[in-house]
């Protein structure tokens, strides 16, 4: 028997309080923030993942994200594209960790939850080895804030 | 059980609700006003049309946000891939939202929420193919009543009361019809996981309620068996079947016998996963059929495969078939005719007629007659190319409309890759030289490592047009339709080894892992995966250039199409230059015209003088923050008269009413890292 909830119950109204909330006020500095450039001198094409550890991603993606998304990363139906014009631009702006954080509050989307923020990074530096930007000394950490330290820049700097 | 009336805060809730829904119109006939938006494409029509001048090219670029809802907290976990049109109706707006596919109504001049509803489905919504809170949703009414219909990820038919959001107790199983049961067919394996579900919005014609159906991805299906995808009719005030139309005929029936080898039985998909079309006054149902099993090889089902492809015209009292036409003949393009048929009066060469306009992912506008059936212009069975996929099974022909001409592009050749530079070109070539090219109908072809990868198509998968269709002013007979016109989709088929799948082949890259596709959340994390293998010597390439689509520009447009004489109006780019484009270092200095986006789900909305629909990809430019604009264009010229900005893609097709004397534009966004909200744009009350 399917539960519902409508205006009967007391958590779907806190639920609905916290989207009129939300909808009205934090929606709109969430966007702010979004389109604020992030005060980082790094960015994605400085080398900052190691081609070890997007090994360990691409064996991590092939287990738990390429049903969905693709070997070739191209998405399908409702699996976004991790490669190409949508992705870049969804992400072009924003930082590294904004989009670790996609990908630690919906994937997989069958077993949220199940991965680790050490595999969710190494996931994050095989999707940029695979959108070939450059390896570099160091690993992606898994600490989001530091992860936002890194710009997501989709065309190459001129000078590098 | 169903309402805490102990709880005074719901109650005060549901006080809200009713104040806030305008009284009912008298007892009776019940119609709809062309201020409102009770239908998901406007009409039964499909126009996606409404007659309102409030908003126009003088004012739009004043628009504000009247409110905005996130859909965040609709389900367990955000969405970001908020697709659906609202309704509007008597002052309420109905939307479905967030990844519980949840019921919501709100106050269409504020935006309040007055009640939502939410079914939880357990395992059989986890396991269901198509997931997410997906298009939209019915509305019906004889004048007292007032009911919503929709269908939940796990295939349920839910009717509830659209002024409390409860569950009709009169409807089905005490509101609820199991779409998995009744089916003239055992939906396997179990009704949990049974693969079959929707995520378009049903509609109500004549107090019928018409439901299709839709599966996984069809690339990589694991057998060449699977469950049919049947369209049904449903009696609006008890939920029973009223009739069934078997998209794959069952033997004795007409169509059986262009499935050799008795490959009707077994094959499946073929189901109607789009939007519905209906004509109330002649009683026809216009039903756009999807692909069977699978999209790419069908040498399991040999013939043509009636009614794959095809658009079936039905009888809105029996479901009986009154014609069809197969737009593609033993499919194998995955050119499932994806959006909704388009009903239009027109004059041609001073007759009238009664058409249907049928967009498509090929770019092919193709008229019909929607009493007959017959082609309003010449259609031509053109011979094309048969290919040399082992085992498969060729049509010889195929349909070409004589008009109107091709809006979108439709096949790839050397002329149509990426040429800003010659060093551009050259790399664009270098790619492209592993592919097979050619015009429309050019058959998908074994990927192998020392020869191509296979073949090289646009206009297929994506489209084209693909779900959010078009638009038609009935004013002036022109239809409005966007298509992307670079959504390139490499069509290689490997040998599926017999762990993976019993067909011979299916969809992949040579040197790759070949593996089942699946659909979002479906069951993924139950699944046991195959060993990953290692990538040496696999033969993927991306299909872009540093980012920079493989195709030249215009990347994605937006066509208008005189339906009296099949010709081009005008046809604009639609979308902001990509930042990868226009940051390009190499093009630099380089006058590039407004290249459009290579997006596939842009849905326009036509009013009395305006063309509306948003860009479809992120950009940040010196007019705008990073975000992506909702645009208006002349609907006489294409051009462009204002723009207003939103934070985030279009990811749902906008739709407009007026409440209180104002008129509204409502539009999902989202995407990336912008989770799903609704945003309602007016104009300011004071300049």
């Amino acid at each position: 028997m399917p539960r519902r909830y409508g205006i009967a119950c007391a958590t779907c109204f806190v639920a609905a309080l916290i989207t009129i909330l939300y909808g009205a006020g934090l929606a709109r500095s969430t966007g702010r923030m979004a389109q604020e450039a992030p005060a980082t001198t790094r960015s994605v094409w400085d080398g900052v993942y190691t081609e070890e550890q997007a090994k360990r991603g691409e064996e991590t993606y092939r287990k738990e994200c390429a049903s969905c998304h693709g070997d070739t990363l191209v998405g399908g139906g409702g699996a976004a594209a991790l490669t190409g014009g949508t992705f870049l631009s969804n992400w072009n702006g924003l930082t590294v960790g904004d989009l670790f954080e996609r990908i630690r509050k919906t994937m997989p989307q069958g077993g949220l939850g199940k991965l680790t923020k050490q595999q969710d990074a190494d996931v994050l530096a095989y999707l940029l080895s695979f959108n070939k930007f450059p390896t570099g000394k160091t690993e992606l950490q898994k600490r989001v804030e530091f992860l936002k330290e890194i710009r997501f820049e989709a065309t190459k700097p001129e000078a590098k | 059980m169903f309402l805490h009336s102990t709880n005074g805060v719901a109650r005060w809730f549901v006080l809200a609700g009713l104040l806030a829904a305008f009284p009912l119109v008298a007892a009776g006939q019940w119609k709809a006003k062309d201020t409102e938006w009770p239908i998901y494409a406007a009409d039964l029509a499909g126009t996606r049309y409404r007659p309102l001048a409030q908003i126009n090219a003088g004012n739009f670029n004043d628009l504000e946000i009247a409110w905005r809802i996130k859909t965040d907290n609709f389900g367990n976990r955000p969405e970001y891939k908020l697709e659906g049109t609202p309704l509007m109706v008597n002052g309420v707006v109905y939307a479905t939202a967030g990844s519980r596919r949840a019921l919501i109504a709100l106050d269409a001049a504020t935006g309040e929420l007055l009640w939502i509803h939410g079914e939880h489905e357990g395992a059989r919504g986890g396991a269901a193919p198509r997931q997410l809170s997906g298009r939209g949703l019915a509305y019906w009414s004889d004048g007292r009543e007032e009911r919503i219909l929709y269908v939940t990820p796990g295939y349920q038919l839910i009717c509830l009361d659209a002024k409390t959001g409860m569950r009709v107790q009169g409807f089905g199983n005490k509101g609820a019809v199991d779409l998995k049961l009744n089916d003239d067919q055992e939906i396997l394996p179990d009704l949990t996981t049974g693969e079959i579900g929707i995520q378009s919005a049903p509609v109500v014609a004549k107090d019928t309620v018409i439901v299709g159906a839709s599966f996984r991805e069809g690339m990589t299906p694991k057998s060449m068996r699977n469950n049919k995808g049947y369209v049904r009719g449903f009696d609006v005030r008890t939920g029973k079947r009223l009739w069934i139309f078997h998209t794959i005929p069952k033997k004795g029936e007409f169509g059986y016998d262009t499935w050799l080898n008795g490959s009707a039985e077994y094959t499946g998909n073929t189901g109607v996963w789009t939007q519905v079309t209906v004509d109330e006054e002649l009683g026809l149902v216009y039903l756009p059929v999807e692909s069977p099993t699978n999209d790419f090889y069908g040498g399991h089902r040999p013939g043509n495969n009636l009614f794959g492809e095809s658009l079936v015209c039905v009888d809105l009292k029996t479901g009986q078939r009154r014609w069809h036409y197969q737009l593609v003949h033993h499919p194998l393009w995955d050119m499932d005719i994806s959006a909704a048929p388009i009903l239009a009066d027109i004059n041609v060469d001073g007759k009238v007629v009664k058409a249907v306009a049928q967009p498509s992912k090929q770019g092919f506008l193709y008229v019909f007659d929607r009493v007959t059936g017959k082609p309003v212009w010449p259609m031509e069975e053109k011979q094309v190319e048969t290919g040399t996929v082992p085992g498969e099974w060729y049509s010889r022909t195929q349909p070409i409309p004589s008009k109107p001409p091709a809006y979108s592009r439709n096949g790839v050749r050397e002329s149509d890759l990426i040429d800003f530079t010659p060093e551009l070109l050259e790399r664009g070539k270098a790619i492209a030289s592993k592919y097979k090219l050619g015009p429309v109908f050019t058959p998908p072809s074994e990927s192998k490592l020392d020869g191509t990868l296979g073949t090289l198509t646009v206009g297929t998968a994506s489209g084209g047009t693909n779900w959010p269709g078009g638009s038609y002013d009935p004013e002036t007979h022109i239809v409005y339709a966007f298509a992307c016109n670079a959504c390139v989709e490499p069509i290689g088929l490997v040998r599926a080894p017999k762990e993976v799948s019993d067909m011979n082949y299916i969809a992949g890259t040579a040197g790759e892992e070949v593996k089942i596709l699946r659909g979002p959340g479906e069951n993924a994390g139950a699944d046991s995966p195959m060993p990953p293998k290692k990538r040496a010597g696999s033969g993927y390439v991306a299909l872009n250039v540093d980012g920079l689509p493989l195709l030249k520009p215009p990347y994605g447009t937006i066509t208008a199409i005189n339906l009296d004489k099949g010709e081009i109006v005008w046809q604009v780019a639609h979308g902001e230059t990509p930042d990868v484009v226009r940051n390009y270092p190499a093009l630099k200095g380089i006058n590039i015209p407004r290249t459009g986006q290579e997006t596939y789900n842009i849905g326009t909305l036509v009013t009395k003088t305006l063309v509306i629909a948003g860009d479809g990809q992120i950009t940040t430019t010196a007019e705008h923050p990073r975000g992506a604009m909702l645009r208006a264009y002349d609907k006489k010229t294409g051009k462009e008269v204002g723009a207003v900005y939103m934070p985030a893609a279009q990811s749902g097709s906008p739709m407009t009413y007026m409440a209180h004397g104002k008129q509204y534009i409502v539009v999902a966004v989202s995407g990336g890292a912008y989770s799903g909200e609704y945003i309602a744009y007016s104009l300011p009350a004071a300049e």
